[in-house]
């Protein structure tokens, strides 16, 4: 059955919020939970449930995702027949290769969707983390026949004003009401911009939507589609932990979040590996007078100094009688001796110089860009 | 060719399942990550692996070969196990046999030269520097030596040289040792010459096949060209229990006597996918190693923590190798102890002593709380309490 399925993942979403995060990189390539980048658990999720032809739509600074996916041998899809299929934006006569939302990138890579051979796609974005079983996703869509599926959460902490997608959903799991980016959420309910349909059903979509002039799919497709009830939407609900990586301080909460033993293993169930490149570094170090609580710790760090409720990416070096507070220090950063800092993020190859102090506010953590020095 | 079909008997209970090579060591790897990242940083691209002791294991581990970059369409990795050649089947029976019965695998490939190496040791070892040596020297055989205290070297195959490197004698663990040149078990043939000696070692029915004891001395005694190719960086035998936690500890001490940040020579490992690993509130760890997916909320102190360890709250593990998948249980204190994987260590159990030997806790093996293992004691499944 599941070899009927496909996923797309589209990984062109407005950043602006993340600063300096993602002046480089797509949100799908931020690195997050010390090992991993965002796009890691739905692809790992799609991979789980059995789908093995995933597309990955990119739009913006997608260098550093290609070089994560690679040829998608950690997730078991570098197979002959389908695997991981990267989708970079191009250049033709009717498309300039900026997509103004999912039904335009959609419309850019008919191609892959009209030779995929699966009779049904689950179609995603990527600034959401969460770790669905998503073969129960699809076994609710195939035995409600429904025409389209969302995914949704009840969750509090997803509701967002002026932004996100909210519905309505009736006893039966049907959607009777949908709005997007309202000012004030009138539904509890977040549609994870996670769905499923039929390849066929997509493209049909697709085509109506270009031909009309539209460009989103939630707001010009799926909003008119409840709203005159010309279509059978159903709605699945998602009842593990979810996160919107919308802001630093979205992104700062998810990862201390995760500092939670029980939040881990709700987001890291046995039954739901999340696979991510491989670094082979030697594992973490620790000194004589090392001290670290409450932290999350990857491979290749040496550790010396002292360490609470923080983050190290691999290949982090915390030297003797240096601090570290409330931080996420990414891959190769470095914190030299004497120094202190509490509630910062640390980009990629950072380094803290000795005696430096910096202390960002508890609600809004200062980010260190990637390779500078303090 | 690398030999890994030994059981390694002297490490008792922890290759009771599994194959010496495949034993775990260092927080994430196995013995054999050490000889196969050797080969793919010193650009040997074809490896045949001789299983026959407990391959299962191996096998899985070995894989494809992908962790070490040996998933090629022109060569890669290959696990040789013993089999049927017409009639006559048979187990390897020496070291020499067994790469006599897979000459055909060697020929596949028509080598000039074939390097032999064993699963028993942790070190880094550019294989290409000695085949150059081998080269320069024109010789038919080159054997890696390493310089051994003196008083140990009655424990070794010890090579007697002349001031060229060249060997003039053989001796297998003498009693008054000539020289303190140790043979690493790592040789480069000459294919040709190999191929000659294996083909009369096989004819001769009083030889016992092994490279050591036949082979070496049949090459000695027929004045072939053979060089000692002297090697000084760190090598560690793992072949016993109390060796096995020693080159553990060995990689808690500063400086690294064993490079392992190295970018230009890493040592790659099947990778088991965990997330990084959790020192809790109330948790001391220090002078560790400690890898992906372990959680630790009690206290460790100098010991190597392997993948997806759980050590709870009030858990003291001191001086310790702890094996991946094993629990510590509350209140438990583990000194001088290797648990091996999977191993549940009941609350309040005391594993090991300050002094003594090492105490191990086989694989799988759970303690009932409150159990006492002493120093030295191995428990397995057949341990009542």
């Amino acid at each position: 059955m599941l070899k009927d399925v496909m996923g797309v993942i589209y990984t062109g979403e407005n950043d602006a919020n993340l600063r300096e995060l993602t002046m480089m990189r797509a949100i799908a390539a931020l690195p997050v939970a010390g090992r991993y980048r965002v796009v890691d658990f739905l692809l790992s999720s799609m991979v789980n449930a059995g789908i093995r032809n995933v597309g990955v739509i990119m739009q913006k600074n997608y260098h550093s995702l290609m070089d994560h996916l690679g040829s998608g041998k950690e997730w078991d899809l570098h197979g002959k027949h389908d695997g991981l299929y990267v989708l970079p934006p191009f250049l033709t006569r009717e498309n300039v290769g900026v997509y103004s939302g999912t039904l335009d990138a959609l419309r850019s890579n008919t191609n892959y969707l009209s030779r995929s051979k699966q009779e049904y796609v689950v179609l995603c974005n990527s600034s959401i983390i969460c770790n669905p079983h998503m073969d129960q996703f699809i076994q609710f869509h195939m035995d409600t026949n429904a025409d389209v599926t969302l995914m949704y959460t009840c969750e509090e902490s997803m509701l967002r004003d002026e932004m996100g997608t909210y519905i309505q959903v009736a006893d039966d799991g049907r959607v009777t009401d949908m709005e997007v980016d309202p000012t004030h959420p009138t539904h509890a309910n977040t549609f994870m911009e996670i769905l499923i349909l039929k390849r066929d059903y997509l493209r049909d979509l697709v085509d109506k939507g270009v031909a009309h002039g539209h460009h989103e799919l939630s707001r010009d497709v799926l909003m008119p589609m409840v709203r005159d009830g010309n279509g059978r939407v159903m709605a699945w609900e998602y009842t593990g932990p979810a996160w919107r990586l919308d802001s630093v301080q979205g992104y700062f909460k998810f990862n201390m979040d995760v500092l939670d033993a029980e939040v881990r293993s709700k987001l890291f169930a046995d039954d739901l590996p999340v696979y991510t490149k491989i670094r082979d570094e030697m594992p973490a170090r620790y000194g004589e007078n090392a001290m670290a609580v409450n932290s999350l710790v990857a491979d290749g760090c040496i550790i010396e100094g002292t360490v609470e409720n923080s983050i190290l990416f691999r290949g982090v070096r915390i030297a003797p009688d240096a601090h570290v507070k409330n931080c996420i220090i990414m891959q190769d950063g470095q914190v030299h001796s004497n120094a202190y800092i509490e509630n910062c993020i640390l980009d990629k190859q950072a380094v803290i110089k000795r005696n430096a102090r910096l202390i960002g506010p508890n609600a809004y953590p200062i980010v260190i860009a990637k390779n500078v020095v303090i | 060719m690398l030999l890994a079909g030994g059981q390694g008997s002297r490490l008792g209970i922890l290759t009771k399942t599994v194959a010496k090579p495949a034993v775990p060591y260092g927080g994430k790897y196995r013995i054999i990550d050490f000889p196969l990242s050797n080969c793919t940083n010193s650009g040997i691209d074809t490896v045949g692996v001789l299983t026959q002791y407990q391959p299962l294991e191996l096998n899985r581990y070995i894989g494809s070969g992908a962790p070490w970059d040996l998933d090629l369409n022109n060569g890669g990795v290959f696990v040789l196990p013993p089999y049927q050649k017409g009639k006559v089947g048979e187990w390897y029976r020496g070291t020499a046999n067994a790469i006599y019965q897979n000459m055909a695998f060697i020929e596949q490939y028509n080598p000039d030269y074939v390097l032999i190496l064993s699963g028993d040791h942790i070190y880094k070892m550019d294989y290409n520097k000695m085949l150059q040596f081998h080269i320069r020297n024109g010789a038919d055989a080159t054997i890696a030596v390493r310089e051994v205290p003196w008083e140990e070297a009655s424990r070794f195959g010890i090579m007697n040289t002349d001031a060229e490197s060249k060997i003039i004698e053989f001796e297998e663990k003498p009693k008054q040792p000539k020289s303190n040149k140790a043979s690493m078990g790592v040789y480069i043939f000459t294919w040709e010459k190999l191929r000659k000696y294996l083909t009369e070692d096989e004819a001769d029915k009083t030889s016992s096949n092994d490279f050591g004891k036949n082979i070496i001395p049949k090459m000695l005694d027929d004045k072939q060209v053979m060089v000692a190719y002297q090697f000084d960086g760190y090598w560690k035998d793992v072949g016993t229990i109390e060796s096995l936690w020693e080159a553990n500890m060995d990689l808690l001490s500063t400086p690294l006597p064993i490079d392992l940040h190295d970018k230009k020579w890493r040592i790659y490992a099947r990778n088991p996918g965990y997330t990084p690993h959790y020192i809790a509130k109330g948790a001391t760890v220090t002078d560790s190693m400690i890898t992906e997916g372990s959680q630790i909320y009690g206290h460790v102190h100098h010991s190597v923590i392997f993948s997806g360890v759980t050590v709870e709250e009030g858990a003291n593990v001191q001086d310790a190798v702890v094996m991946p998948g094993a629990v510590i249980h509350r209140g438990a204190i583990v000194r001088r102890a290797i648990i091996a994987e999977n191993a549940v260590v009941g609350p309040g159990c005391v594993v090991g002593e300050e002094t003594g030997n090492i105490a191990v806790v086989g694989n799988g093996i759970t303690l009932p709380a409150g159990v006492s293992v002493t120093a030295g004691q191995q428990v397995d499944a057949s341990t009542t309490f």
